[in-house]
């Protein structure tokens, strides 16, 4: 590698050494290291180019195409998937098994309660009696 | 033939299991390179935003079934917009066939000072006036930053036609704007100085 032919590389692939094709690219670094002005030189011309190629306004994407885009993929088909999706049902139909059991528990205990606190009170009601009926005897003799 | 690394690889997997923040990042990197290869090719908002739209649809429906390591989905992606592009230059040459082509505004006065909406102006006008393969050779290996290999085969010529489409790509943009320089000799942007 030489100054000349840095210059006519650089006119082809521009002065960014990093654009350049990998077997030039590591001729051209050992040079800038050897001949670093020699080489700046060479490559001022075509970096000139570049910062004029990068003048060019830079195409903008709208909110709106953005948006279009993202959309376009549920579009093709692209959802969000489960690993297994049958694993989700019979957790769901497990907890709703769980949750009748639950209810009917509650319906039964009342049940039960209602039926235990009607019996109490028949025992109260019973158990007055009785002594009521011992006290008459009691009073009368 | 030995498996192509792909930095692109983990994203387009979790795109193809439709994960929402991989599609939303898959958006974000690669819509505004479509965009700008599209209107730098075509010269076209519109028609730009069109191009862009379909090859990121098509890479929607082709990474479920991305196969790892033959390719860099970067480069399937840009073979997809070029040659939506290509159909579309093909098409316009078919209406403009019988009317003169545009000659780009040769510009204000070299003496004349740019502003940078000005200069950008200038050097998009250059652009578009360039033959096509031309331009197609600058905007891969400068704008797209793509390989010298990597855009050889895009365009379907050898290492050696690239670099003869980028030399003389790079010498008639040089003379377009020659002006540019201060002291606005011919060699100024780009030349032997």
């Amino acid at each position: 590698m030489n100054a000349d032919r840095m210059r006519d590389l650089a006119e082809v692939w521009g002065g960014d050494l990093r654009r350049w094709p990998e077997t030039e690219r590591r001729a051209a670094e050992a040079f800038s290291r050897s001949a670093p002005e020699a080489a700046e030189r060479a490559l001022f011309a075509a970096r000139q180019l570049d910062a004029a190629l990068d003048a060019a306004p830079r195409p903008a994407v709208s909110a709106a195409l953005r948006d279009r885009v993202i959309a376009s993929a549920a579009a093709a088909g692209l959802r969000a998937r489960t690993v297994w999706p049958g694993l989700r049902k019979l957790l769901w139909v497990g907890g709703a098994g769980w949750a009748a059991a639950a209810c009917a528990g509650v319906v039964f205990g009342q049940v039960l309660t209602s039926d235990f606190e009607r019996q109490v009170q028949l025992d109260v009601v019973l158990e007055q009696a009785s002594v009521g009926g011992l006290d008459d005897t009691a009073v009368l003799g | 033939m030995a498996a192509v690394a792909d930095p692109d690889e983990d994203l387009v997997r979790r795109v193809g299991q439709g994960d929402p923040a991989a599609i939303q990042a898959m958006v974000a990197r690669k819509l505004p390179r479509m965009m700008a290869l599209a209107q730098r090719m075509l010269g076209d908002a519109v028609e730009a935003e069109d191009v862009a739209q379909e090859a990121m649809m098509r890479a929607w429906k082709q990474a479920p079934r991305w196969t790892p390591g033959r390719a860099k989905f970067d480069t399937w992606l840009h073979r997809v917009a070029l040659n939506l592009c290509y159909d579309r230059m093909r098409r316009r040459r078919e209406v403009l066939m019988e009317v003169t082509p545009d000659r780009p505004d040769p510009g204000p006065a070299p003496d004349r000072g740019l502003l940078a909406a000005e200069l950008g102006a200038r050097v998009d006008g250059a652009l578009k006036a360039l033959p096509e393969r031309q331009r197609e050779a600058i905007v891969l290996c400068h704008y797209q930053e793509l390989g010298n290999i990597e855009a050889a085969g895009l365009m379907g010529v050898s290492v050696e036609a690239l670099e003869s489409l980028l030399g003389r790509g790079r010498r008639a943009l040089r003379a377009a704007l020659a002006d540019l320089a201060p002291g606005a000799s011919p060699d100024a942007i780009g030349g032997r100085g």
